[in-house]
């Protein structure tokens, strides 16, 4: 109970610090009331009219004060209008959400069905040739940075075969299954192939030690198929540290697809974040980056949690 | 690159490596010509990146030529020379008018929109990148090391506050917190596109790179704190700063070591991805992700100008992990993140 206790304590500091840092964050930054105006793009401003907008973000007031309004419209749900737009910041945000947990969701599936299977031949294998050319291409993917592999599937499939739009479009999947796919094969593919290789090795070398356990002798000694073994006895107790990366990804997947949703042109999260970078969208930026860190701090609470669940020695270990 | 930044060194592979010493010689002579091949590549590119204002490839202006069209530099524009493809690649042309007795194919690498020599700006592009990646990853040793140190040494409430914050620094989408820091400190006034400097860069990396190495570091000390040996010295009445000195540093040194390696070619993935997103160093100065942006707008009209320092720049990072991967090898380094 103690673990689930420091655990819980530890949470609720970080998500302090994570939410007063990024609410004082505006203040840190050069020019900010300069930019915040040049944002709203309307020109002259009487002084009025300059007081009215900053006191709206609350820029001048005590630091606490700033944080309190913070947290009060964080948890109201009451995040504005963007400074530019007419649009508001909870829509625009719920907009990015959505094509970037489907990339997200997309990814991971295509990564954990390329890679399970992947892993299973190559462990069973394991020095065979099979084994040591996929380990091979799978290393050659994980050195390869995504933005290069946007770049060359981009000249293949988009300009020399022309099979897939070089900029995709955010097409419901409901409203046209085959153009939801066109639109969104190549995005996933980017995403999937360097996830697929890092959890291909990661099941792999767990696989590999699973296999030489005496139950699977057993198994086999009774006669079991190849394919009983492999999935029925070997792939459960290996599938640990797969579940972790998976996890993991997770979070960062939500925010972190910056580049492929660049260089595909969808307003995901992750873009959408960027462009308000540039262009002073500050209310945009913070509400979005205390969302992603949440999230991911809540993802990684809720796997601590489930390893002290499943794994006593986690709980007695000094390791917070 | 995974995006998520976190290094996953060697992918845990101790499973193989114990199979390796029974592994037949020819495998691991293969193994041996990767490693080989990658330390001369990576000789190569500093070799190139270090004196990539005196080697012979590059001609410093076209003063120097009595053809312009023979001209190719990196710093003057020649639009005699624009959007050729590399002398070996006759499987395509170029979409620009051929003047007179200007070449159709031009150079190694090709050149880009202004005439330049793209092979020359993927050498200068390496002194920037790599120099990006070995500082950012020095002091990200530096300072991410001292903390996983003290961390794992000290260990009770000191290893507690280090540790949440260490949590709360991951916490933040990594990508998203060094725009943050690039686009914001890195530009001093409204001109958001004028005068980015090298510094910034290096710092939003160093912040990006500090958290995991701290925890690396934390685990391994603290194994070896607990040791006999350290026992040994304490009850000699050696000093806490000897004992970590002398004693813990050099054993969590190998782990670090290999780290620092595959954690530069991360870092220098990411510089790409901050140029990809128009966030490095500005305009003269080349780096490989921002020749890799530029030349993704052209890509329908000429595809050398993106491939070219993209297939550089993973020749690189390839090395680099396998360097990493041959090193963890060596020292049996096993996952001590988690």
């Amino acid at each position: 109970m103690r673990y689930f206790g420091q655990k819980l304590i530890q949470l609720v500091i970080v998500v302090f610090v994570v939410t007063f840092v990024v609410s004082l964050a505006l203040g840190a930054i050069p020019n900010a009331e300069e930019r915040i105006i040049a944002s709203t793009g309307q020109g002259v401003f009487t002084e009025e009219d300059r007081n009215a907008i900053l006191d709206e973000v609350h820029l001048r007031d005590p630091a606490v004060v700033q944080y309190g309004y913070f947290v009060k419209d964080l948890v109201t749900f009451d995040w504005g209008v963007t400074f530019g737009g007419n649009q508001s910041v909870r829509s625009s945000i719920w907009d990015g959400l959505q094509i970037s947990l489907r990339l997200m969701v997309y990814a991971q599936l295509v990564a954990l069905l390329l890679a399970i299977p992947l892993a299973l031949l190559a462990a069973y294998r394991n020095g065979g040739v099979f084994d040591r050319v996929s380990t091979t291409v799978s290393f050659g993917f994980i050195s390869l940075p995504n933005y290069v592999l946007a770049t060359v599937l981009g000249l293949l499939f988009t300009v020399r075969w022309k099979i897939f739009p070089a900029l995709s479009k955010n097409v419901g999947f409901f409203e046209a299954p085959f153009d939801h796919f066109k639109n969104f094969f190549l995005p996933t593919l980017v995403l999937a192939l360097p996830l697929a290789a890092t959890y291909m090795r990661l099941l792999r070398s767990d696989l590999i030690n699973t296999l030489q356990s005496d139950f699977i002798t057993t198994a086999r000694a009774k006669g079991l198929s190849t394919s009983h073994i492999l999935f029925g006895h070997a792939l459960r107790p290996s599938l640990f540290s797969l579940l972790t990366a998976a996890a993991v990804n997770v979070g960062a997947l939500v925010g972190g697809s910056v580049v492929v949703e660049t260089a595909f042109n969808l307003n995901g999260l992750g873009r959408k974040t960027v462009v308000g970078i540039f262009s002073s969208e500050f209310r945009l930026v913070q509400i979005t980056v205390v969302v992603l860190a949440l999230v991911y701090v809540f993802i990684n609470f809720l796997a601590d949690i489930v390893y002290g669940l499943l794994d006593p020695r986690v709980r007695g270990a000094r390791s917070v | 690159m995974s995006e998520t930044l976190t290094p996953t060194p060697s992918a845990g592979d101790d499973a193989g490596t114990s199979a390796d010493t029974q592994k037949p010689t020819k495998y691991r002579k293969r193994g041996q010509v990767a490693k080989w091949l990658s330390i001369v590549w990576l000789v190569f590119l500093v070799f190139t990146a270090v004196g990539a204002s005196w080697l012979p490839y590059v001609k410093h202006s076209c003063e120097q030529f009595a053809e312009k069209a023979d001209c190719r530099t990196h710093v003057d524009p020649n639009p005699l020379l624009s959007e050729r493809p590399p002398f070996w690649a006759t499987f395509s042309d170029t979409t620009r008018p051929v003047v007179g007795d200007a070449p159709e194919r031009v150079g190694l690498f090709g050149t880009d929109t202004n005439g330049f020599d793209i092979f020359s700006r993927s050498m200068f592009g390496a002194r920037n990148s790599l120099l990006i990646g070995a500082m950012s990853i020095v002091f990200g040793i530096l300072i991410g090391g001292t903390l996983g140190l003290i961390a794992g040494y000290v260990g009770k409430r000191t290893d507690k506050v280090i540790d949440t914050i260490m949590n709360i620094f991951l916490s933040f989408p990594a990508l998203l917190l060094a725009i943050f820091i690039v686009g914001f400190f890195g530009s001093s006034g409204a001109d958001e596109a004028e005068s980015r400097s090298i510094g910034p860069i290096i710092l939003a990396l160093v912040i990006l790179s500090i958290p995991p190495i701290a925890r690396l570091v934390r685990a391994n000390t603290m194994v070896y704190a607990q040791r006999e040996f350290v026992l040994a010295a304490r009850s000699l009445g050696a000093k806490n700063g000897r004992i970590i000195a002398r004693e813990i540093l050099p054993n969590v040194m190998p782990a670090m070591v290999t780290f620092a390696i595959t954690g530069m070619a991360i870092l220098i993935v990411a510089e790409g991805a901050l140029a990809y997103l128009g966030l490095s160093v500005s305009a003269p100065t080349p780096t490989w992700g921002s020749m890799i942006f530029g030349g993704q707008q052209k890509l329908e009209t000429a595809w050398w100008m993106a491939i070219m320092p993209a297939v550089v720049l993973f020749l690189t990072v390839l090395a680099i992990n396998l360097l990493g991967d041959v090193l963890s090898e060596k020292f049996r380094i096993k996952e001590a993140i988690g």
